[in-house]
């Protein structure tokens, strides 16, 4: 075949070309460490990693909501803690008052005490976080939810509390509506309140009562009248006597799947109510309890079931609190697993991202010294092959 | 004697031109274009006589140059693919390069701008996060816009380089008709071929398949005509014809091919394919126009997507939201050979429908046919575009007005534009809508188990929008609105009224009531946020099935796939190129090995046929001594 001496030239330029790009190509990779350089070095391959930057990105995100939630929820953990035991103390003040040899004046005594327990349970539900926003005022976090005028306190808070994405399909409460936490609690024992009239003569007192069959039970205001000390009548709302019975001191009135106690001795004409329970807020329970102390009117059994009533709705509330906590650290938790799935995903996009981007360095310094060789066994032969000629044997 | 004079002597000369021929063809060994020339000798006139024919000598009946045309067109075919992707992968490597860069990508800085939206869920009331939300929303804003300006840049580039690459066309083109001419005059005065004329015609013809696809056809008398494109005449015989950038109809700023003839110009764009000038022809509207077109919609995308939450929103001082980001409208030209009057104003009616193609809608018989010009696919339109119906198809909504005449056209460009007029409208932080404008509560006092959840809005320009309104159940299935109706309560089920919707579910008690009230003072509220970060992640484009993000990665990986393509093309086409001008040079190239050894040949048939003389000389003198001395 003839071949023109061009050729010779042209071969081995367009060959030292060829492998001086490839040469320049796979020392980029080597010294950026990156096997793609742009999309078209592996456009599906840069698709991915755009994909799980963008994932990733979003999971460092969700993990930053997470860390949002946890503060407020810890605050808010901690205001629950602390109500709970503004609320035991109280407890145990009511506890050392429901005692008859105690005078008025001590009584009153104790009562400055539960004010004091009341402003100290208004003053946490008035909390705020560390920006100055308001833990239990729901959407309303710029407005101080609790306000106490007197005996009462009114919520000027919102209902609805913020969500925090903390995955893709996950989200969390980043906190509990006030009027949810303080304010709805469940009066009496949480079925029904009791109450002695105001006009009782007779020192008998009522306790809260329990349910003891439920499926029994119909919510209905029920009157426990007593014909005589030693004789009482149940009657509902439409004066129907659903139960009646004799009396002694200490016995147990049951009637409608109900049943309450009660101690002391009636007088013939006393009344004891048994209503179904509606919502009592905290501070309510409090200041009911405060002015009950305080009063200086109410006989012996009149005190005593209102401390009965007012003893069992701060244990709904303590439960109240004790619930809502529960539910609390039940999201604090899920955010900690969520995060610690995060971080595993973070990790498995991380190295997704690496394998396909970054370079395998065996193989590309291999590829590189492959290409040397060639190289210069190019040059070589080209140098060789360029000194041929027949003229230089002429003369 | 006289004959061993005279053929010695034609010896001599033959291969005297012989010699020149090869020093000839050593002195071209490195020049390009040149053709191996070959000198062909034949024998001179025999004498007849008594004894027989007596050779004459030699003659040089010619000196021709080896060259083969089916392999000059190989090299020319393969220059032309070359050059066209060649040029095609550079300019879109340009694009895929900006838009990989890693880390600042439009899909990460899409995601960034939802990780600020996030960080504003977080703290609502915070206007730290706000202003950071803002900052945010401008860089976006900032990158998308400069992506489109070097998009534009680069197609300003392209339309440059059209430009040149026709005036090398026309400066090759006019050489080779006059080169043709010479080579006519030559051949038809001598008879013989002018090698060095067609060896300078090769290279040029060599050199324009470098700008533009060609194929060639000789004539008699040697002239070579040069076609372009789909068989348009570029050069025929001593006349050529000239290209020129001619406006494109629908956009003047946009330089399209044109043959100029005695009829004016006509637009070749079309029709031109390989070469430098066919690679910019394609890359401009397969890559640039079409990149252009996918990032404005990520921006039509982003801005009403994120507006239309906004709208349905409350900003931090109560009011209800406003737009956070304008966009560019609709591109409708008309192309500049309309003759009606008609006139069209395009908007965009619905996100999901929109493509990033482009659309070309002409007046054909009396009726209105909308073609997409990146398919060539007809697309069916509903609707009779009046003001009124106005004619509805991907996306898009087109009112018509004047009186078209027939094969009147207009080109609309859904998107071209958007990114362009892109901006944030928002200044101030406080003016982010993270809240909803309503909230919805139940009554404490409710003894039933119904929930009632987060009002939507579905109208915020409902004047009653923020009213407080209750929803009172009369019993546990049926329920009035504000004391008025009576409706069949079904758990679950939307319940609507003053421009929101609200969810409840459960079973409620009769007298149970629940309130949707203004939201006023709601600062912590960052459920109109959550509601715009999940419209930003769901499938909004493309017939809901690519979210922003997802339209970000495809434009990335699409042009990654189309430069990859015209790289492997390139690269394909470089090696079928270098084997087709080692072909040709194995043919045509000169070996100095051939040429020495022709040397040789000739300088010893030289001596030879000198030695003669010098023996004839000899006989001479022996004769003439013989006849003196006697």
């Amino acid at each position: 075949m003839r071949i023109s001496t061009l050729t010779f030239t042209t071969n081995a330029q367009n060959s030292m070309q060829a492998l001086e790009t490839a040469l320049a190509n796979t020392q980029q990779q080597l010294s950026t460490g990156k096997r793609i350089q742009s999309a078209a070095d592996d456009p599906a391959g840069m698709a991915r990693v755009n994909q799980y930057n963008v994932e990733l990105s979003a999971s460092k995100q969700y993990s930053t909501n997470g860390d949002a939630a946890t503060t407020n929820l810890q605050l808010e953990e901690q205001a629950l803690s602390d109500a709970s035991n503004v609320l035991q103390s109280a407890r145990d003040l009511v506890v050392q008052a429901n005692n008859s040899s105690l005078t008025a004046a001590q009584r009153q005594d104790i009562a400055t005490q539960l004010q004091q327990q009341l402003q100290d349970l208004v003053s946490i539900a008035n909390r705020t976080d560390s920006t100055g926003k308001y833990l239990f005022a729901g959407y309303a976090d710029g407005t101080k939810p609790f306000a106490m005028s007197g005996a009462s306190t009114t919520y000027n808070g919102s209902s609805s509390v913020r969500q925090l994405q903390i995955s893709s399909n996950q989200s969390v409460s980043q906190g509990d509506a006030g009027d949810a936490v303080f304010m709805n609690i469940p009066a009496g024992n949480g079925t029904f309140t009791t109450a002695a009239a105001a006009t009782n003569t007779g020192g008998a007192s009522i306790d809260a009562g329990s349910i003891v069959n439920a499926g029994a039970w119909t919510a209905d205001t029920y009157t426990i009248s007593f014909t005589s000390p030693t004789q009482y009548t149940v009657t509902n709302s439409s004066g129907t006597p659903v139960a009646s019975g004799s009396y002694a001191d200490g016995d147990t009135i049951s009637f409608n799947g109900a049943q309450v106690s009660l101690s002391g001795n009636p007088a013939a004409g006393d009344q004891f109510t048994i209503s179904p329970a509606g919502k009592a807020s905290a501070f309510s329970t409090l200041a009911n309890l405060v002015t009950t102390l305080n009063s200086t009117t109410l006989n012996t059994g009149q005190l005593t079931s209102a401390i009965n009533s007012g003893l069992a709705q701060i244990d709904q509330a303590i439960g109240q609190f004790s619930t809502i906590s529960a539910s609390v650290g039940a999201r604090l938790n899920s955010i900690t697993t969520t995060q610690s799935a995060g971080t595993t995903q973070q990790t498995d996009l991380t190295a997704s991202i690496s394998k396909i981007t970054d370079v395998d360095y065996a193989a590309a310094v291999t590829q590189l010294s492959t290409e040397q060789i060639a190289l210069q066994a190019t040059q070589a032969s080209y140098a060789t092959i360029s000194k041929l000629s027949l003229f230089n044997y002429l003369s | 004697m006289g004959d061993v004079f005279s053929t010695s002597v034609s010896g001599l000369l033959a291969f005297q031109r012989a010699l020149t021929v090869t020093s000839n063809n050593v002195a071209n060994v490195s020049t390009p274009g040149y053709s191996v020339e070959q000198t062909n000798f034949s024998e001179a006139w025999a004498q007849p006589t008594a004894s027989g024919f007596i050779g004459n000598g030699v003659t040089v009946s010619s000196i021709t140059r080896a060259y083969s045309e089916a392999l000059a067109n190989q090299v020319r075919n393969s220059q032309s693919s070359y050059a066209g992707a060649n040029t095609f992968a550079t300019q879109a490597a340009l694009v895929d390069n900006m838009l990989s860069a890693s880390g600042t990508g439009i899909s990460d800085s899409l995601q960034s701008f939802v990780n600020a939206l996030q960080t504003v869920a977080n703290s609502p009331s915070t206007t730290a996060e706000r202003q950071t939300l803002l900052s945010q929303a401008q860089a976006l804003v900032n990158q998308l816009k400069s992506y489109d300006s070097q998009l534009s840049q680069y197609q300003s580039d392209v339309e440059t380089q059209i430009g040149d690459n026709v005036d090398q066309i026309n400066s090759i083109a006019s050489s080779i008709a006059t080169l043709n001419s010479q080579i006519a005059a030559a051949q038809t005065g001598t008879g013989q071929t002018p090698n060095s004329l067609l060896d300078q015609r090769d290279t040029l013809i060599d050199q324009l398949s470098q700008y533009v696809g060609v194929s060639t056809a000789t004539q008699s008398d040697g002239e070579m005509n040069v076609y372009i494109g789909s068989g348009q005449a570029l050069v025929v015989g001593g006349t050529a014809q000239k290209l020129a950038t001619t406006p494109d109809p629908y956009n003047a700023t946009r330089e399209n091919v044109g043959l100029v003839n005695s009829g004016g110009t006509v637009d070749i764009t079309s029709q031109i394919t390989g070469g430098t000038l066919g690679g910019l022809i394609a890359v401009r509207s397969q890559v640039l126009d079409q990149a252009q077109n996918a990032i404005g919609q990520i921006s039509v995308g982003l801005t009403t997507l994120v507006n239309q939450q906004q709208e349905s929103g409350m900003d931090l001082t109560g009011a209800l939201g406003q737009d956070m980001f304008s966009v560019g409208g609709v591109t409708a030209a008309a192309a500049s050979t309309n003759s009606g009057s008609a006139s069209l104003t395009v908007t965009r009616a619905n996100l999901s429908g929109l493509t990033t193609d482009d659309y070309k809608l002409q007046m054909t018989g009396g009726s209105w046919q909308l073609i997409d010009s990146t398919t060539g696919q007809s697309v069916a339109m509903t609707g009779n575009g009046t003001s009124a119906s106005p004619f509805q198809a991907d996306g898009l909504s087109i009112v018509v007005s004047g009186t078209a005449s027939n094969g009147d056209s207009f080109q609309i460009r859904p998107t071209a534009a958007a990114t362009s007029g892109l901006s944030l409208l928002l200044t101030s932080p406080s003016q982010i809508a993270a809240a909803s404008p309503v909230q919805a509560a139940a009554s404490s006092s409710n003894s039933g188990t119904a929930t009632i959840s987060s009002p939507t809005v579905t109208d915020p320009t409902d004047p009653q929008l923020q009213s407080t309104t209750s929803i009172q159940f009369t019993s546990a299935t049926t329920y009035s609105i504000n004391g008025a109706g009576s409706y069949s309560y079904t758990s679950g089920s939307a319940i609507s009224a003053n421009g929101w919707s609200v969810n409840i579910t459960g079973t409620p008690a009769a007298g149970d009531t629940f309130t949707v009230k203004s939201n006023a003072g709601g600062t912590g509220d960052n459920s109109n946020m959550l509601a715009m970060i999940s419209a930003l992640s769901s499938s909004s484009l493309n017939g809901g099935t690519t979210s922003l993000t997802g339209a970000a990665t495809n434009l990335v990986s699409q042009v990654g796939v189309l430069t990859q393509q015209a790289q492997a093309t390139a690269s394909t086409q470089q090696t079928v190129n270098q084997d087709a001008v080692t072909a040709r040079n194995n043919l045509s190239g000169v070996n100095l090995d051939e040429e020495a050894a022709n040397l040789v040949r000739y300088q010893q048939a030289y001596q030879a046929c000198a030695q003669m003389i010098q023996a004839a000389n000899t006989m001479f003198n022996s004769l003439i001594t013989a006849v003196r001395g006697g």
